[in-house]
């Protein structure tokens, strides 16, 4: 059945008159291309916004019985949040917007998908709590962050993954039931992810978000940490020209640069074995210009030198319960940067950081990274030792040149950052490049220099770029990784009736 | 009994026994065996013994990869030997596989490097119902565990599945577990154990909520006097000395690492004092119960029990129950089970950085005709009214089972689970809601 004015009725009584749309200027708004990709999505027949989950059952289960698609979206920053074919209507949970409850003594956020970070993170800290923020900026909803994508942060050396704060969840499945994992299977609250037995938790995610392939989640917990630091931090100025200054003893930031990156390896695992810091990571050199510069044209100033005073910068941020262990934590990190052969970079450059400590929080001015206005996209993006993600990082000079010297790609063959986790224990790599999007040739350049990224990891053996997909998308790199399509198309197909339709 | 030697091996008696539709149970500790997941009178025994090589032991990167025949008996002095430690479970056996441990979702006496219940297991290689090699997380490529690269220590996928979270706590039901990877942390270079008597249990779950949201003490648990004294007492008479601590008793230790250790160690004793002040509690570094107690402590939290006979076992037979709880439940339900049972031993311990609590309820008794059945019984209806006040058992052991497999939807989307990957439910039949 193809949608209908019928379907649509039927919607509507669902959600209300107010919360569905088939007018053009609101379809065109939910079909728009994003930047690197050259083609525009087809539009969706309607866009509808139910406000709880017993609507979004609701909606599914007509879907279902009209045989209509449907993509649930809250941003709609990824490609896969548009339609891809016809008789598809967007599910947007933007409506579902509520912070159900913060409960500060089991240390876990109760929320809704349409909640962004700029709305979460300020309530958790004002309990002395903090969460790791995907590096996605203010406007991502961390119910997506934790439950349906990916989610490297820069918080994640002190903390983790957000694979490892998700805990219980709610979904309507693709059946249209309403499903609950973990402790609330058994009514005993959203604090353990974990199934009585074998755990369903592992079909909501794993590396990364399966992007709703096994349903929709409509509520999630995610597990809450204690955030070094005051409640609330200063401000100066008006954004985008604004510092957040966060004013305490027992708080700094230090940057150093080395000149490479088995000297960089060797001090995150000695920082982490001493489980100094609360924040360490490899930045990469073009997003921090970006960030340090307010417009395109005092980047090309300053570019020059930047890439060269910060070509490897590794930041540290120390976060101490007092005056005496920040000093016992400076006291090791010094000793550590000199036996690695670190350099600290000139303080004018490392005051950027102390002014802008947002960033540790909900990497507020990620944006600036698309003032250059080509495109760009992160890749690799896989998660292993530090070590290994060290070494994936020196590998990426032997095929980059052949793109960055014929201006395919932005010349920037530094430009990954590696982030460590656990204090340590594991590490994640992501390459950013851009290029111009503009040039005819640019898309296939794009894909051409995935591919050669995708393919050095594969001859090398290096597990850095991580499986996507499922079934025959997932075939040629499934069988490298213990045919785990098949088991994840057997899954999918399990718990998803209607998926490949 | 079979007693495979490799993975192939494994693979053959599943394939063997799926063909024959006979079920299988898998064993990897020594005796004894205390919740019944490796005994099953409908399916073979397949013992994993002779799998016991310690695979590797990474300094650098912190993790040990064993068979899942490695018990911890003789995996704790190879890791010491090389400066790192694994997170022990609190008076784990020394016959006890340590894969096996991490699989059953044992609880661990460092919270604060448990940043998830599965931890620390990090990746496993397993053989399905199918009789299908799997590896987990990292460890499933690219290309063959000779060929790849990575140190195969990543838990998550690979892709968008966690499959490690489908064989942890499944007692065998979905896959049996050849190897597993485990996180292991740096050797303290120094350290200070910390007795912190009370009253009641609520003032020290309470006391460990504030200590572990800011990450100071490594190993931390609280226990009451029962077992307090039959844990670390060796004998009968040591027992009812120990009997004199305060009903409640939290053991926490701070630990200082390579560098600058001591200064550590100073620091993170400041933060306990300055805690245990707050609430009126005193953090005491002795216990004077004893002569040398304080070194018998610190010694076996930090090792297995390598005592010839359980400290469960001191009276003949035992049972238990476990459950997990979050903080904001756990005096409600600690406070119940005393009501109930007050001569029953209690230990409470802090879990995923301090965000729930593994309580443990334990008999001991007698071993003589019926008595195991009397407590067997007697627990089952503390359990029916603890999972009323919001108990949550995520281990279910036995009779267990009726209480947690009730919610159509969820049973239903579990066994969607068993047959992929047991399609003819071979893999420990009976178990579980299988």
């Amino acid at each position: 059945m193809s949608f209908s004015e019928q379907v649509y009725q039927e919607l509507a009584a669902v959600v209300g008159e107010r919360n569905i749309s088939r007018e053009e200027y609101v379809l065109a708004g939910n079909r728009a291309k994003t930047p690197e990709i050259p083609f525009a999505h087809p539009s969706p027949e309607a866009i509808v916004l139910p406000g709880s989950t017993e609507e979004v059952a609701e909606i599914v289960r007509i879907c279902n019985r009209c045989g209509i698609k449907y993509v649930a979206v809250v941003t709609g920053c990824i490609p896969s949040a548009y339609a891809t074919g016809e008789d598809t209507i967007i599910i947007h949970l933007k409506r579902m917007n509520r912070i159900v409850e913060i409960n500060d003594k089991d240390r876990y956020a109760l929320i809704e998908p349409g909640v962004r970070h700029v709305q979460l993170y300020p309530e958790v800290r004002k309990r002395g709590l903090s969460y790791a923020a995907a590096a996605v900026g203010p406007g991502g909803s961390p119910l997506v962050t934790y439950s349906c994508t990916g989610g490297d942060n820069h918080v994640q050396y002190g903390t983790s993954r957000p694979s490892r704060y998700l805990l219980g969840v709610e979904l309507v499945t693709p059946e249209g039931e309403i499903l609950r994992t973990g402790s609330l299977q058994t009514d005993s609250g959203w604090f353990c992810p974990e199934s009585p037995g074998p755990s369903l938790r592992g079909v909501v995610r794993g590396y990364s978000g399966n992007s709703g392939k096994v349903g929709i989640v409509t509520k999630c917990a995610i597990a809450l940490d204690m955030c070094k630091g005051p409640a609330e931090i200063r401000r100066e100025g008006i954004t985008p020209h604004h510092k957040m200054i966060m004013d305490s003893d027992c708080s700094r930031v230090y940057v150093f640069n080395y000149e490479n990156i088995q000297d960089v390896c060797d001090a995150i695992i000695a920082l982490g074995e001493n489980e100094i810091g609360a924040t360490v990571q490899k930045y990469f050199y073009l997003p921090l210009t970006l960030m340090m510069t307010n417009s395109a044209n005092e980047f090309w100033e300053k570019w020059d030198t930047y890439k060269e005073v910060m070509s490897m910068p590794l930041v540290v941020h120390l976060a101490a319960h007092s005056v005496r262990e920040r000093e016992y934590e400076e006291k090791i990190l010094f000793d550590i940067i000199n036996e690695t052969h670190g350099t600290r970079i000139p303080r004018e450059y490392e005051q950027w950081w102390e002014d802008h400590m947002d960033y540790f929080m909900i990497v507020s001015r990620l944006q600036s990274v698309l003032r250059l206005g080509g495109s760009w996209l992160p890749i690799k993006t896989g998660a292993e030792s530090v070590q290994h993600m060290c070494d994936v990082g020196e590998s990426i000079g032997e095929f980059i040149h052949d793109f960055t010297n014929t201006g395919k790609i932005f010349n920037a063959p530094e430009n990954y950052q590696i982030i460590p986790m656990e204090y340590g224990h594991f590490a994640s790599i992501e390459l950013l490049f851009m290029w111009d999007r503009f040039d005819p040739d640019g898309f296939k350049n794009m894909a051409e220099f995935c591919a050669a990224s995708r393919e050095s990891d594969l001859k090398k053996h290096y597990h850095a770029s991580p499986i996507m997909g499922y079934g025959k998308r997932a075939e040629k790199q499934g069988v490298l990784y213990s045919n785990c399509h098949i088991w994840a198309q057997l899954i999918y197909e399990a718990y998803n009736p209607y998926i490949g339709q | 009994m079979l007693f495979p030697e490799n993975t192939e091996q494994v693979q053959e008696i599943i394939r063997n026994a799926r063909e024959a539709g006979r079920g299988l149970v898998p064993l990897s500790s020594e005796p004894s065996h205390f919740h019944g997941a490796s005994v099953n009178p409908n399916a073979e025994t397949v013992c994993f013994s002779r799998m016991n090589r310690v695979m590797k032991i990474d300094r650098r990167s912190r993790y040990a990869r064993v068979e899942a025949g490695v018990t911890f008996g003789a995996l704790i002095p190879l890791l010491a030997e090389q400066g790192l430690r694994l997170n022990l479970p609190f008076l784990a056996r020394a016959g006890k596989s340590a894969a096996a441990s991490a699989l059953e979702r044992e609880a661990v006496l460092i919270p604060k490097y448990q940043y998830d219940y599965p931890d620390p297991l990090l990746t496993v290689e397993t053989v399905f119902g199918t009789g299908d090699m799997f590896r987990t997380g990292s460890a499933a490529g690219p290309g063959s565990y000779e060929a790849s690269k990575a140190d195969k220590i990543l838990p998550w996928g690979p892709g968008s599945i966690d499959y490690l979270r489908f064989l942890s706590g499944a007692q065998g039901t979905i896959g049996f577990v050849t190897w597993a990877t485990l996180k292991a942390e740096v050797l303290p270079s120094a350290s200070r154990l910390f007795f912190i008597a009370a009253e009641n249990a609520e003032t020290l779950t309470d006391l460990a909520n504030t200590l572990l949201r800011k990450r100071i003490p490594d190993e931390c648990i609280i226990m009451n006097r029962e077992d307090f004294a039959a844990a670390f007492g060796d004998n009968e008479a040591e027992e009812q000395t120990l009997r004199g601590v305060s009903p409640w008793i939290m053991l926490c230790r701070v630990c200082g690492y390579d560098r600058y250790p001591e200064e550590r160690v100073d620091i993170y004793d400041g933060y306990v004092r300055d805690a245990c002040s707050e609430v009126g509690l005193n953090a005491e570094t002795s216990c004077s119960l004893l002569p040398g107690l304080e070194e018998r402590i610190e010694r076996m939290l930090t090792d297995c029990d390598r005592r010839e006979k359980s400290w469960k076992l001191r009276l003949g037979a035992e049972q238990e129950l476990l459950l997990l709880a979050a903080p904001s439940k756990a005096s409600e339900l600690i406070a119940l089970i005393e009501s109930e049972l007050p001569d029953a031993g209690i230990i409470v311990q802090p879990q995923v950085q301090g965000r729930a609590f593994r309580i443990e309820c334990n008999l001991r008794f007698e071993d003589k005709p019926g008595e195991t059945e009397k407590y067997e019984a007697v627990l089952f209806e503390l359990a029916k009214k603890l999972a009323d006040k919001g108990a949550y058992f995520d281990r279910p052991y036995g009779r267990l089972t009726e209480l947690v497999y009730n919610e159509p939807l969820s049973v239903d989307a579990m066994k969607r689970l068993k047959t992929i990957f047991d399609p003819d439910g071979i893999l420990n039949p009976g178990k579980l809601c299988f």
